[in-house]
């Protein structure tokens, strides 16, 4: 058996389906409708959406800087009040023990 | 009006080799119909390049070798034989070597799809070797290594299938 010969008939091309020509050329006489096409290939778009998002983190970036600012010096503020507060009551206390050591025991 | 009409010679004059190269790997009437309208209107998009008749049907075999593979490993297509695509085995009688040639086909779709393409696109198309190789962008002598392989495979194979079974006597009487 010459297998090559016996694969030419057994391999011989096979009519396509009835109409297939027409059915062809009525659809490329339609329009193409436009392939979906994935987010990232819409460049302006990427960019815009990039660009828009940089901007609302550079100016979050900005407002939490300058609010973590005020909270500093607040706090500052605060301790400075407690310190002087503190202070003040040590120094009472101070005056307190003076005196009491100044005066005569009996 | 001049572009669709070329197109239509196009598509009459090469109908047969797209959709058989379509239905040798996709097995499937309906896939191969599908997959071979897309290449024909990928080829009335691409209408401009073409520079004639042999370019076209050049181009033609090209995208659907590679179409085909595409799709064979999308769909991770088994052997999905409808009904419709096994010839009617009573209509077909007359013919003696129908039965050799349907077995000569099944063995050839199970070979691996690189190997299967050589095979088709020399047994099919009548391609030589260095035309199989500038079509798939393989070189020749891995063409031609395809070749001999497939052959001796399928040779093995044919001749393993047409032994009888161990244990069976044929010969009555004795």
């Amino acid at each position: 058996m010459n297998m090559e010969n016996e694969l030419r008939k057994a391999l011989r091309r096979e009519s396509s389906p009835a109409g297939f020509a027409d059915r062809v050329v009525a659809k490329a006489g339609q329009p193409v409708p436009r392939p979906h096409q994935p987010w990232w290939k819409f460049r302006p778009l990427v960019f815009a959406n990039a660009f828009a998002l940089t901007g609302v983190l550079f100016i979050g970036g900005v407002m939490y800087q300058r609010h973590e600012e005020q909270r500093a010096l607040e706090a500052r503020r605060q301790l400075v009040t407690a310190l002087n507060v503190t202070k003040a009551s040590l120094q009472k206390a101070q005056e307190r023990i003076r005196r009491v050591a100044a005066k005569p025991i009996l | 009006m001049f572009v669709a009409l070329e197109f239509a010679r196009l598509v009459r004059a090469n109908q047969s080799m797209v959709f058989s190269l379509a239905l040798r790997f996709l097995r499937n009437h309906e896939v191969a119909e599908e997959v071979s309208q897309d290449v024909f209107l990928q080829l009335y998009q691409n209408l401009g390049r073409i520079q004639n008749e042999a370019h076209a049907t050049w181009w033609l075999r090209r995208t659907i070798c590679h179409r085909a593979i595409d799709e064979v490993r999308r769909r991770k297509l088994r052997p999905q034989i409808g009904l419709d695509s096994i010839a009617d085995p009573a209509a077909s009688r007359h013919e003696p070597d129908w039965f050799q040639n349907e077995r000569l086909r099944r063995l050839v779709e199970a070979l691996p799809i690189r190997s299967r393409m050589v095979i088709v696109l020399r047994y099919q198309e009548d391609l030589d070797p260095t035309d199989i190789a500038g079509l798939l962008g393989i070189p020749v002598s891995t063409v031609k290594s395809h070749l001999h392989r497939s052959l001796a495979v399928l040779r093995a194979r044919l001749a393993r299938e047409s032994a009888p079974p161990k244990g069976v006597c044929y010969e009555y009487g004795k």
